[in-house]
């Protein structure tokens, strides 16, 4: 979790990650924010995120989007 | 478009609503699809063969998909880690290739029979260039009506089911419905197949406040379009078709003209279809959410035509951001470049993609490509002058979310869009290129009270009516912005509010709709597309 806070404030600087429960609705993150943040997790992670995975539910907090990495771990 | 024909959509409406009702709530959906059908053989005579051919080509490049995925569902159990892997890889490549049968044809047809002039027309320029004869020859093609919003139906529906989103649709009576639903086939939105087809198929009885809404949304549209959009589209023709005759102060008034028209018309005629869909308890997507009061450019591709962006976004950007090509670049980008640029490069060049096609789906003209790259440009400028804009408004201290600043992004971006409706509108690219120098060139204000401006089709008594009309307009959009629905609220609400705003549309349309003797039929712009 600590390296997605890092990613997620690298990708938007300056946002309380921990906090934010609608990143969608309040405009934090938009569609190119969330390939820079899909691009960096693939890449740290090293797991497959697909099309299919890029709906508002999975990005909506750190923690969903963390869910969404591990269902892409398993 | 004749004026008439509104009056027979209206009536087509309500003849196939009341058909609907009287038929057994489980075969309804037959109604709509037999309407579809209609409504579009009427309009497109023998053209309905190539929306033959795209939900017959779309039906059984799904079903396969789905056959190849129910196929490797049953084995995998039997099999070990490796043959999984090995299997599941022949079964991509199998799915893909559906895909691609499925694209080739459907995107084919609409490449075809859209761009080919267009295409053929620049090769041969090119050709002669070289100062050789001939080239490629001109077809007479004609596009069949809608064909770029079903079109984009089906590809999205076919994409869906390859990444296994749903199931197949395994009847093609429910599919054909879902890309020939009628309110959707001039102008969208473009539907989902998971979000719409339920409710097509389902069969609604009679729901009093979704015939009040859908009443009230189509009163409304017809309002829009006949009230505002037409007497606007006389001035922005006059100009835009002999711009050189006017000083730089008449080309942006009607450069504010042909935007009030664009929205209104595309608006309205959406509401329009919306208004009829919600009559039957079918709720399409929201195609329009206050664009006027956006921020910043991508925020109002955000808000204006939801449907194609959302479109691109699912099917054109995401998968192109993600695709191994991308995914390299940006890997060599973040060895060779800093942090920002090297997330910039990727997301750049995918977005090129994004707008080059959203330009080209347009129209083929060379007009359309300059509009989805001019978009391109200011969302990139945007992007790579973020970083000091931050910087800027950190030192000077200047809230980016205040009321003031907002105030100034508005009015920025409805600047910028201003410039997009002109290159969007001019008849050609330097057609574009001379009116925004007349514009700083040729300014003349006095044109404004020496009746210039309303000698061009557009009268003072017009002026008087568009602006009465965006007032209105303004006023129900700033209420729906805070979260009041005003025309849903009318429809649920008391009887006499409803009746009230429902008789106050009626004689606005019947007394200030552009119609009669003295005014010409403006057809609807979308639809071309």
């Amino acid at each position: 979790m600590e390296d997605l806070l890092r990613i997620l404030s690298e990708v938007k600087p300056g946002v309380d990650f921990t906090k934010e429960d609608d990143l969608i609705e309040s405009g934090i993150l938009d569609s190119l924010s969330i390939i820079q943040l899909v691009t960096k997790i693939s890449d740290e992670f090293d797991v497959e995120i697909t099309p299919l995975d890029l709906v508002p539910e999975n990005f909506k907090s750190a923690e969903t989007i963390y869910e969404m990495i591990q269902n892409a771990e398993d | 478009m004749t004026y008439a024909s509104y009056l027979y959509f209206f009536a087509f409406v309500f003849l196939v609503y009341m058909i609907y009702l009287i038929i057994p709530v489980k075969y309804r959906w037959f109604v709509l699809l037999a309407a579809g059908y209609t409504f579009y053989i009427v309009l497109n005579g023998f053209l309905t063969a190539f929306l033959l051919v795209t939900t017959v080509s779309t039906y059984f490049c799904g079903k396969q998909i789905g056959k190849f995925q129910e196929g490797f569902n049953a084995k995998k159990k039997e099999l070990s880690k490796e043959e999984k892997k090995q299997l599941k890889a022949v079964v991509t490549k199998n799915k893909k290739a559906m895909v691609g049968i499925a694209v080739l044809i459907n995107l084919g047809i609409l490449v075809f029979l859209k761009y080919y002039n267009f295409f053929a027309g620049h090769m041969t320029r090119f050709w002669r260039l070289f100062g050789f004869s001939g080239g490629m020859p001109v077809l007479k093609l004609i596009l069949p009506l809608g064909i770029s919003y079903y079109t984009l139906q089906s590809i999205g529906y076919i994409v869906d089911v390859y990444r296994g989103k749903y199931k197949p649709e395994q009847s093609i009576g429910k599919l054909a419905l879902f890309l020939s639903f009628f309110p959707q086939m001039t102008e969208g939105p473009i539907g989902r197949y998971n979000e719409l087809t339920p409710q097509l198929v389902e069969g609604h009885k009679y729901n009093n406040a979704d015939f009040s809404s859908g009443v009230i949304l189509m009163l409304w549209g017809f309002f829009k379009k006949l009230v505002i959009s037409d007497r606007a589209s006389f001035m922005a023709n006059s100009v835009f078709n002999d711009y050189q005759s006017y000083s730089g102060t008449v080309i942006v008034i009607a450069v504010a003209m042909y935007t009030i028209q664009l929205y209104t018309d595309f608006s309205g005629c959406i509401d329009i279809m919306s208004g009829s869909a919600r009559i039957f308890g079918i709720k399409l997507s929201e195609n329009f959410r206050q664009p006027f009061f956006s921020k910043s450019v991508a925020e109002f591709w955000r808000r204006w035509h939801i449907t194609l962006g959302g479109w691109f976004k699912d099917y054109v950007f995401y998968p192109v951001s993600l695709s191994s090509p991308f995914m390299k670049l940006s890997k060599t980008a973040q060895k060779r470049f800093s942090k920002f640029f090297a997330s910039l490069i990727p997301s750049a060049a995918a977005l090129f993609v994004v707008w080059m096609g959203t330009g080209l789906w347009h129209g083929a003209s060379n007009k359309y490509i300059a509009y989805g790259l001019y978009y391109f440009g200011l969302i990139l400028l945007g992007m790579l002058f973020e970083p000091i804009a931050v910087k800027i408004f950190n030192k000077i201290k200047l809230d980016r979310k205040g009321k003031l600043w907002s105030g100034v992004s508005i009015v920025r971006t409805i600047i910028l869009v201003g410039i997009g409706m002109m290159m969007f509108r001019a008849n050609y690219v330097m057609d574009f290129v001379h009116m925004f120098l007349r514009m700083f060139t040729t300014q003349n204000p006095a044109d404004i009270f020496n009746n210039t401006v309303f000698s061009l089709g557009t009268d003072k008594h017009d002026f008087l009516v568009i602006f009465i009309g965006v007032v209105i307009m303004l006023i129900v959009a700033i209420l729906k912005e805070k979260g009041r629905d005003v025309l849903t609220t009318a429809a649920t609400g008391r009887i006499p509010l409803k009746w009230t705003i429902m008789i106050g549309l009626i004689l606005s349309i019947a007394v200030l709709g552009a119609y009669g003797p003295d005014y010409g039929a403006v057809d609807t712009i979308y639809a071309q597309f």
